[in-house]
């Protein structure tokens, strides 16, 4: 059974259902047994109201509807809109997001990924500096240098730590930790320094000049005046390593991505001269890599697609919530990664939310539409892609009356 | 529905056919030698008739294949089956699975419309250096490979690197030269009775082959660095190998600035996607393909992965119009040129034959109903073949007509990805083959939810 928790999409859960329940997960992480037993990330205990009616608002409260009034007030909504946006589609399967593409197409709408500000920016990267590509299997046979910059796998992807970076015993690499060697990069103390060996905590905003500064080193040019602490260890580790990989976490899409990932592609491309080095971000939803990759096959490019005006562009940079008149999200909480201001603005402005999700959450909260989905890769069959980008089965195991997500998508493009 | 084709002149080496003009029957999905009732009749006169094309090279579906698209204005799948129907082709395999990959590619193929896919299962030497080693366990690993063959819905056996070396010097004591392996590759192609490619290497080319006819070279022109290896390259086609020709296109790259694009799939070298070539190369490769006086080369491109079909059309005229070959390849100006029949030979009857499609690359009587009709009057002179053959009147496939008139009448026709069944069980090489994956063998084994429709030959 594949566990659709995060972007490692582990294959060896083993579960045990008895009468239609599930009452036993075994190989799985904190993160990925709440999948089946509806709890919250990383708190067993508390558990997630799961959506079960589709819901419109009326008079400030939500109220239970039927399934056609919901799509139709959505169709609605985002009909009228002059830019409506659909955000989100990195934590639903590949059927969910063609659908979503097809529907971006029909309403002339914006769709945005909700990991933007971390993938396209690496694309960008890839783009100018080429791609060194590796499947996780022979990054865990082969790597013995590890880089995380920005990224703690055990908060957005808890096993690949175990099954593909740090302690996972390869080929190559038997005796796990001792074969390899780890550093990392961030903005403060994480739990990776317990076993790193090199761990290099900068401030908000030296990622640029640490990097630099590792290009320096390798590149022998003339010490700084201001040099940042770890920076020559860095480029030491990095120049020990035979087969070296850099794993960029959410972390480097909170700072100056475009520009981080810039300098982290010339670091690889020199490093590349003299061995294989493989850049790959974590994105932590499960299926980031399936909504890029549907992009890239279908449009040719990687971004967010805009069919305002019958034409298509796409966009690179995060969308301005303040061009947005009706927002329809599916596999994201919006209102979690808003900030505060402009969570504000939207609300002023009284933008219309729509959202397609198993579970309650912030955005919930303020949708004038909820429609209730089935779980993917539990109530569910499809076909996600992991973090290397090979594409997985997700199967239903649990029977639900609830929609599935693509049929939702779909349903309501017939309402437009 | 039952066709009659009226007129046309008929191009089946196979068959012994070269231009005669006699009718042909399709009742279903199958070539016969007679209807007396027919649905429709396909007016055929001044037309050539042949078999739908086989791409043998037509890599459209390899992992990592879709970053090319970042750089490249490539086209969507759609627009691939696309093209590949309007040039005659109806089959295309992919020279490119692992079993890593293997539900990748399959997700890729079904994402191409109109044409029948198939696929060849690399493997990678490495996995079984140990057994390598032990002759007397060569049925071993011939029955693991044919087991992995079934699961991962392949058609063909493919070895990349011949050789097993490791970037670790401490593993250094486990390599084998590729003199040993290809003893061991050779007998177990004959015990198994198919035949095994090998992507051609620098280091294959200059060394004897134990038995060629076991073996098939595949892309050969496009690793031909002098006269040297061109003499070694027909020489292993004197002595009974099959290769297809990896033509390469006359223009330089067409955006040199690209960063490199490198796959690294467990194998000594990373497949590279963007690789550099001399420039005397596609010289090189087009000089094999007209020196080769004998039956034993299929056509086949290699050098844009992204879009394999585009530069086809310039690709044949070289074949069969000395007038449209580049200017500045001088050793090629003088060389013979290929017949209508030849050309149709290397585009369908040898590529189905490299496959051990029995029943396809032909228009015999049992065939199944692949078929391309080209407007190609007999006057026409070797100059105008290239616009005649470059797109094709009428494109039957599986006796549904795709292509009526030069337009494309059905988006979607049912298509079936090809595989070797085997049906052998499972066995200790195979798991240990697997304990080595970070995916559980069941999902290693290609999946239903991949899309395609596979059909065993």
């Amino acid at each position: 059974m594949v566990c659709s928790g995060c972007g490692c999409l582990c294959d060896d859960l083993d579960i045990t259902i008895n009468g239609g329940e599930v009452v036993e997960v075994a190989n799985v992480c904190r993160w990925g047994v709440n999948r089946f037993f509806n709890g919250k990330k990383f708190h067993a205990t508390k558990q997630r109201c799961r959506l079960r009616s589709p819901q419109l608002r009326r008079q400030g409260r939500l109220t239970d509807v039927t399934y056609e009034e919901a799509l139709g007030q959505a169709a609605v909504i985002l009909t009228r809109a002059r830019r409506p946006l659909l955000y989100g589609f990195t934590n639903v399967g590949c059927t969910a997001q063609e659908a979503a593409l097809k529907l971006a197409q029909a309403l002339s709408a914006r769709l945005e990924p909700a990991d933007l500000p971390l993938m396209v920016p690496y694309y960008q990267s890839v783009k100018k500096y080429g791609l060194f590509l590796a499947p996780l299997d022979i990054i865990r046979d082969q790597a013995d240098a590890i880089l995380f910059w920005g990224a703690n796998p055990l908060h957005s992807a808890p096993r690949h730590l175990v099954r593909y970076s740090a302690f996972a015993r390869g080929r190559f690499t038997e005796r796990g930790l001792e074969d390899r060697q780890l550093a990392a990069v961030d903005i403060f103390r994480s739990e990776l320094a317990s076993f790193c060996h090199l761990f290099v905590e900068i401030t908000p905003g030296q990622d640029l000049l640490l990097i630099q500064q590792v290009i320096g080193r390798l590149t022998g040019a003339p010490e700084p005046a201001q040099r940042i602490k770890g920076a020559r260890r860095l480029a030491d580790f990095l120049t020990a390593a035979s087969y070296a990989v850099i794993i960029c976490g959410r972390g480097v899409g909170y700072g100056p991505a475009v520009e981080i990932f810039d300098r982290l592609g010339e670091l690889a491309a020199h490093l590349r001269q003299e061995k294989p080095l493989a850049i790959l971000p974590l994105s932590g939803d499960f299926n980031s890599a399936g909504l890029y990759h549907l992009l890239l096959r279908h449009l040719g490019e990687v971004g967010a697609p805009d069919f305002a005006g019958g034409s298509l562009a796409i966009h690179t940079s995060v969308v301005n919530f303040q061009e947005v008149d009706a927002i329809l999200v599916a596999g994201a909480d919006l209102w979690w990664h808003l900030p505060e201001a402009t969570r504000q603005h939207l609300l002023a402005r009284q933008v219309p939310l729509v959202l397609l999700s198993p579970f309650a959450n912030q955005t919930s909260t303020q949708a004038e539409v909820v429609l209730p989905v089935a779980l993917t890769g539990v109530e569910t069959n499809d076909v996600a892609y992991r973090l290397d980008g090979l594409p997985l089965p997700l199967r239903q195991i649990l029977p639900t009356d609830l929609p599935p997500d693509h049929q939702v998508l779909s349903d309501l493009r017939l309402f437009l | 529905m039952r066709l009659k084709i009226s007129g046309g002149r008929l191009f089946d080496p196979a068959n012994g056919w070269e231009g005669v003009e006699q009718d042909l029957y399709i009742d279903q999905d199958r070539l016969v030698s007679q209807l007396s009732q027919v649905d429709r009749v396909i007016n055929a006169h001044g037309q050539v008739v042949v078999a739908g094309g086989i791409d043998l090279h037509g890599q459209v579906a390899s992992y990592g294949l879709h970053y090319l698209r970042l750089w490249e204005n490539a086209p969507t799948p759609q627009e691939q089956g696309n093209a590949y129907a309007a040039l005659g082709y109806t089959h295309i395999h992919e020279p490119f699975l692992t079993l890593n990959t293997a539900n990748y590619v399959h997700r890729e193929l079904a994402a191409l419309p109109l044409v029948d896919t198939s696929a060849s299962l690399v493997v990678n030497l490495r996995e079984l250096d140990l057994w390598l080693k032990s002759p007397d366990r060569r049925r071993e690993v011939g029955e693991a490979l044919l087991f992995l063959l079934h699961q991962t819905r392949a058609l063909h056996l493919s070895v990349r690197e011949p050789f097993v070396r490791y970037r670790q010097d401490f593993y250094a004591h486990r390599s084998l030269r590729p003199e040993m392996t290809l003893e061991f590759l050779t007998a177990l192609a004959q015990e198994l009775s198919v035949k095994i490619t090998l992507a051609a290497g620098p280091e294959i080319i200059d060394l004897p082959l134990p038995e060629p006819r076991c073996l098939h070279l595949s892309a050969l022109g496009a690793v031909l660095q002098n006269e040297a290896s061109l003499a070694a390259a027909l020489g292993h086609l004197e002595k009974g190998a099959t290769a297809d020709m990896g033509l390469l296109p006359a223009a330089a790259p067409r955006q040199p600035q690209r960063g490199p694009l490198l796959i690294d799939l467990g194998f000594f070298q990373p497949l590279n996607l963007f690789p550099a070539r001399p420039e005397d190369q596609g010289e090189q490769a087009l000089s094999l393909a007209l020196r080769h006086q004998g039956k034993q080369l299929a056509f086949s491109g290699a050098a844009i992965p992204s879009d394999p079909s585009t530069d086809y059309p310039a690709m044949f005229s070289w074949l069969w119009d000395k007038s449209a070959r580049p200017q500045n390849w001088q050793k090629v100006t003088a060389l013979r040129e290929y017949s209508l029949s030849e050309w149709v030979w290397a585009t369908r009857t040898m590529p189905a034959q490299v496959l051990g499609l029995t029943d396809r690359g032909h228009l015999g009587p049992g065939a199944r109903a692949d078929v391309a009709l080209y407007d190609l009057p007999p006057e026409a002179n070797r100059r105008q073949w290239r616009t005649f053959l470059g797109r094709c009147r009428t494109l039957i496939k599986g006796g549904e007509i795709i292509i009526d008139n030069f337009n494309l009448v059905r988006s979607h026709v049912k298509k079936t990805t090809w595989f070797r069944a085997t049906e052998i069980p499972s066995g200790p090489l195979v798991e240990e083959i697997c304990q080595q994956r970070s995916l559980r063998p069941e999902h290693l084994w290609v999946q239903p939810e991949m899309g395609n429709n596979w059909e065993p030959v």
